[in-house]
């Protein structure tokens, strides 16, 4: 596997401890993707942006951050705008307090990360691994990450620490039923049910199984390399610019910028 | 409250069936930015241009490939991605139950509630499988399709009713131990203070303490800047790493501290 790239830098605190450390994902998409090609000369198509008013392709230097207050009317933010917002939170993650991560009900979890130590940080890194790993408990924090704040869980895994982020209370829809008559099973079907389920008990084994759509996704490329179907795109322009705009754009809305 | 259905279908496993009606779990507003052009304030539009001729491609000249080396594409119609998708089914097939305590968290992606499909069959068998699973303390692994998408997942039962979470698959979550990291030499005294201070530091979960500042300060943001005021730029806050030979020395003070 490539070395995972960082996709923030800063310190995770608890109490006096600071500890440098970089931000990694934990998931890599397993997605077979596929480019858009232009269908006369089989050249990769790349995301740009236009200006209707003018009718023309804008460099990346002209575009600005917008939100939109009335219709068609905006107020446009800098990067350094948002980013002074919270200023305590941008770079730092303190773990404000230790919670027993079996009291989070998991549909507070949102997306998985790990922490990785930064030069010099290895031995207080290491420390926090084990003192939560022996103590059973995971850490919570807020900070912000791609201009937005996140409640956080950091937790021992394995060695390292993993951070997942958390949706606030006010995020989640109620899920409660509403108590209805509804159909009650005959008793004997209650007790058929409960044995088929101890009958259905295994280990929690997620290598079993797989996405079965992506298998089918590779068999069709797999064939169609035999049917030797492969195209060459002719060499890009000279003007035609970086290769996807908007998606550096995009990147850069959400990666803060290294600030010195 | 009544909630946009996602979904409807069926919860199957042995001679078990319960219609369900799906619906999120998770709503997130925030604060939505467009691309502007800085000259005249014109919201951007998005153009795919062909890297060859640099000229805007109309969406009926545009297909897909798959890149095999640089610049060497396999040509795929959309009749054969269709070919791929897997057929429209109305069954949450459940495979097999685990302990609830043995999902690994990582694997959870997006949770969804379920709602007795009352419509069909009454809703019936519902609360027997709440009860079922609550006590037995088992989570169902299942799969489905929706959406024309294969779905893998955990069916579990929270208070008085029944929740569905997709998964990630084995090969998309990144083991820790590829990660390379370097054991460190911890003396017994550091550990046993460290856990000390997190005994001391450990709260209830209550998410309820935790308001999303962020957000309230942004929208508060956009005021000022509507009513034309002067917004001060702060820097970020960077912490001074613990220096490896005072982390000793720094837990006792944060103990003291937490006392």
């Amino acid at each position: 596997m490539a070395a995972l790239q960082g996709i923030w830098s800063g310190t995770i605190s608890f109490s006096l401890v600071a500890i440098p450390v970089r931000l990694v994902p934990a998931i890599q998409p397993g997605r077979v993707t596929f480019h858009l090609l232009h269908a006369k000369d089989n050249s990769r198509l790349s995301r740009r942006l236009s200006c209707p008013a003018e009718d023309a392709l804008i460099p990346p230097d002209e575009i600005v951050r917008g939100y939109e207050i009335f219709p068609d009317k905006y107020i446009t933010m800098t990067d350094e705008e948002l980013e002074s917002l919270s200023p305590e939170r941008s770079r730092t993650i303190e773990i404000v307090e230790f919670i027993d991560i079996r009291e989070v009900d998991p549909v507070y979890f949102d997306h998985p990360y790990y922490l990785v130590p930064s030069k010099g940080g290895g031995k207080a890194y290491q420390l926090l691994v084990e003192i939560m790993r022996r103590t059973n408990k995971a850490g919570l924090a807020r900070f912000v990450l791609a201009e937005r704040e996140h409640l956080v869980a950091v937790t021992s895994r394995s060695g390292a620490l993993a951070l997942t982020t958390l949706h606030y209370p006010a995020d989640l829809l109620p899920g409660e039923v509403t108590s209805q008559t509804r159909g009650a099973p005959e008793e004997n079907e209650d007790v058929n049910m409960r044995n088929t389920i101890v009958r259905m008990t295994a280990d929690f084994d997620p290598g079993k199984y797989s996405d079965d759509r992506r298998n089918k996704l590779r068999e069709l490329l797999i064939k169609k390399t035999k049917e030797h179907a492969v195209v060459e795109a002719p060499a890009p322009s000279e003007e035609a610019g970086p290769p996807d705009l908007v998606a550096a754009l995009e990147e850069s809305m959400r990666t803060m910028k290294e600030r010195s | 409250m009544t909630r946009a259905t996602i979904w409807k279908g069926y919860i199957r496993f042995g001679d078990t069936s319960v219609a369900i009606k799906l619906h999120s779990a998770v709503r997130e507003e925030r604060v939505q930015f467009h691309l502007l052009h800085r000259r005249d304030l014109m919201r951007l539009r998005q153009l795919m241009v062909c890297a060859h001729e640099n000229l805007a491609v109309p969406a009926e000249e545009q297909v897909k490939g798959f890149e095999v080396e640089e610049g060497k594409y396999l040509l795929v119609t959309p009749e054969e991605l269709e070919q791929t998708l897997p057929e429209a089914d109305r069954s949450i097939e459940v495979r097999e139950f685990v302990r609830s305590d043995r999902i690994d968290p990582l694997f959870i992606d997006r949770a969804y509630s379920l709602e007795p499909d009352m419509t069909a069959m009454q809703g019936k068998g519902y609360d027997a499988l709440v009860r079922a699973m609550t006590e037995m303390g088992l989570t169902g692994i299942c799969t489905w399709t929706m959406r024309k998408r294969p779905y893998f997942g955990t069916l579990q039962a929270r208070g008085n009713a029944l929740r569905l979470s997709t998964l990630r698959y084995a090969d998309e979550v990144v083991p820790a131990a590829s990660l390379g990291l370097q054991a460190a030499a911890l003396s017994e005294k550091e550990l046993a203070i460290g856990s000390e201070l997190i005994e001391k530091l450990t709260a209830a979960f209550e998410p309820g303490k935790f308001e999303n500042e962020h957000e309230l300060k942004l929208r508060e943001l956009i005021e000022k800047k509507a009513r034309g005021e002067k917004i001060a730029v702060l820097e970020p806050r960077r912490l001074q790493p613990t220096a490896p030979d005072d982390l000793l020395q720094v837990l006792e003070e944060s103990l003291k501290k937490a006392a």
